[in-house]
């Protein structure tokens, strides 16, 4: 009679070859568990009792199917042996697989970044052209702000040449909070609240998430704009935050949207835009102008800066400075473009350009040979500048989730050193590639003593595996060898590089 | 210049030897040779891929009918080719017990 426990252990003996056959490359997979499991029937029949369980034949089965493992992953090694042997070492194909590899790595953690995301979303959303950031022209940067709403008011009283459009900001530090009814404020979180003018966003044209729909203007309840962080953090990202009340200092407010991250570029870090009409904006604190230029302002805007003079209530002049806000804080774009070109200007100090003296031979440097080795080089080139842009941007994003100084540096300094340094082994490998098949020489080998240089020539050596070329590198540049050379092998060399493929299964030793 | 490895030149190690000397010897499939030589079936097993890669050894299947008939899955048969034999015969040199350990067939029936 059987044991009841002997279907089960069969199956457990089962699983444990299924599992194990998941190792094995999928073509051989098949076969290789027919054969295991026939192996396996004739275990059992030998090893174990017919009308009983014995614990010790069964840890011997079971052992018998723990090999299969081992079995299947043997197959597997060879399995990637096969492939590895199928793509020559050091093919160009081999090498535009690798750059593609690395430009879509690159790529998707760029895509997956939140910081990069938001970049992008900025890109796509960039503020209307023709506007200007107005300061006193004493302060030479942005950080401290120098309009007082008075000033403000006096200019968008009166009619002017060069601005047609103005709006107002000022960032204090204010204590909000969600529930409207509390009426201390010292017992709610302060934010960075800037008081702005109702028109802000519309003069910037900045795109906000869950906007009303009947726009900013028109109501004279206080909106607020938050940005996406404290959307985030107070709110969880509620989709159904619009129409919320909070209180902001001493006054209620309703939310109006939210504003993307990396949206805001202009001085200040704000958490929230306390939206409200001009005479509402209490006198006091300075803060900025943004102000859209007319068609006579543009005209004047030669540079980055104008200056302007304005005059005061008591008819004195004010000298001004205009930024223009489309160039006030780079993109990622200006700053990879900017990079890039100095890391060009900056790749012969430390490699050479030339790629070296290819020596005519008619019959192997035909012109499809040469635009074969001159695409190639372009390949390379088209495929290093992407991965650079993708790369800088994740190592500029990778910590910060929104536009900052810092993420610009980062994005700076890894744009210039990884084109630079990317750029000279794009060089370096063109110049260690055999004209004819494009693979990477192999084998360097010393020739000649330095000693002798004046006699005859010194350096190293190398070999195309294919048997196409030998490279000359010379160990100490002279008037007559000054850059490598490349020496072509006529077809009385082919046979002793015939087995090169499979010298790579032990088939000849050159 | 360069030398060609012929097969009959390729080293193998002690326990592939064995292994290989086993299918010479007429144990033919994977178990038979476990018993045979009392190495595990995660060493066994293997080492048979490796030969057949070589083209030391090759495989076939034993005919569904026959194993129809006697009421069993169909077994994988391995045999030696004249690669592997030639290499056996370099091998045995290298380890004069091998042929003590497992006697091959005509030495058996002698």
């Amino acid at each position: 009679m059987k044991s009841p426990l002997e279907p089960l252990l069969r199956l457990f003996n089962l699983s444990l070859l299924c599992g194990s056959s998941m190792l094995v490359p999928a073509k051989q997979r098949t076969e290789w568990g027919r054969e295991w499991r026939a192996e396996l029937w004739h275990v059992r029949r030998t090893c174990t009792p017919m009308h009983s369980i014995s614990w010790c034949a069964e840890r011997e089965v079971t052992a018998f199917c723990l090999g299969a493992f081992k079995d299947a992953l043997c197959l597997r090694r060879q399995g990637g042996q096969m492939r590895m042997r199928a793509v020559p070492q050091g093919s160009a194909a081999q090498c535009i697989l690798l750059l593609a590899i690395t430009m879509a790595a690159c790529y998707i953690a760029a895509l997956l970044l939140p910081g990069v995301r938001a970049e992008r979303g900025l890109v796509a959303g960039r503020v209307n052209p023709g506007l200007v950031l107005i300061q006193e022209a004493g302060y030479n940067d942005t950080s401290t702000p120098t309009i007082s709403p008075a000033q403000y008011r006096a200019w968008k009283g009166h009619k002017q040449q060069y601005f047609d459009g103005y709006a107002f900001y000022r960032v204090t530090r204010q204590p909000v909070d969600r529930d409207s009814t509390i009426p201390d404020s010292r017992a709610m979180p302060e934010w960075g609240v800037a008081n702005a003018s109702a028109n802000l966003f519309w003069l910037l044209g900045l795109p906000l998430r869950f906007a009303e729909p009947d726009g900013l203007a028109d109501d004279s309840t206080p909106k607020v704009i938050l940005s996406e962080a404290m959307w985030t953090k107070e709110f969880g990202r509620d989709p159904h935050v619009t129409g919320t009340m909070l209180r902001v200092g001493t006054r209620l407010a309703r939310i109006a949207g939210v504003a993307p991250n990396g949206l805001w570029k202009l001085p200040g870090k704000v958490d929230a835009w306390l939206l409200e009409p001009d005479p509402a904006i209490v006198s006091g604190g300075a803060g900025y102008v943004v102000a859209h230029l007319t068609e006579a302002g543009e005209a004047e805007m030669w540079t980055q800066c104008v200056h302007i003079t304005a005059y005061k209530p008591d008819e004195s002049e004010d000298d001004l400075l205009g930024i223009s806000i489309e160039d006030y804080r780079p993109g990622p774009w200006v700053i990879y473009l900017f990079a890039s070109l100095l890391a060009m200007l900056a790749l012969p100090a430390i490699t050479s350009v030339s790629l070296g003296e290819y020596s005519p031979s008619p019959q192997q440097t035909s012109w499809s040979r040469r635009l074969y080795r001159w695409s190639f080089l372009c390949v390379k080139i088209a495929m290093l500048l992407p991965i650079v842009y993708f790369a800088s941007m994740d190592l500029g994003y990778a910590f910060i989730t929104s536009y900052s100084n810092s993420s610009i540096y980062i994005q700076l300094v890894s744009t210039f050193l990884l084109c630079l340094f990317g750029l000279r082994w794009v060089l370096q490998d063109q110049r260690k590639r055999c004209p004819v098949c494009l693979r990477l020489v192999e084998h360097p080998a010393r020739v000649g003593q330095a000693s002798r240089t004046f006699l005859a020539w010194n350096g190293t050596e190398l070999m195309c595996m294919d048997g196409h070329t030998l490279l000359h590198v010379p160990g100490m540049p002279t008037s007559w060898f000054d850059a490598q050379r490349w020496l072509y092998l006529d077809t009385s060399w082919e046979f002793l590089f015939a087995g090169s493929g499979a010298g790579l299964n032990g088939g000849v030793i050159p | 210049m360069g030398q060609e490895i012929k097969p009959a030149d390729a080293k193998l190690s002690h326990t592939t030897a064995l292994i290989l000397q086993a299918v010479d010897a007429g144990f033919v499939y994977g178990f038979s040779i476990m018993e045979m030589t009392g190495l595990p079936s995660g060493t066994v097993y293997p080492a048979m891929r490796r030969l057949e890669r070589d083209d030391l050894i090759r495989s076939h299947w034993e005919r569904q009918s026959i194993a129809d008939a006697e009421q069993r899955p169909p077994r994988k048969y391995y045999k030696i080719t004249s690669a592997g034999r030639g290499t056996l015969e370099v091998t045995r040199k290298r380890y004069p017990l091998l042929e003590k350990l497992i006697p091959s067939e005509e030495e058996s029936s002698v």
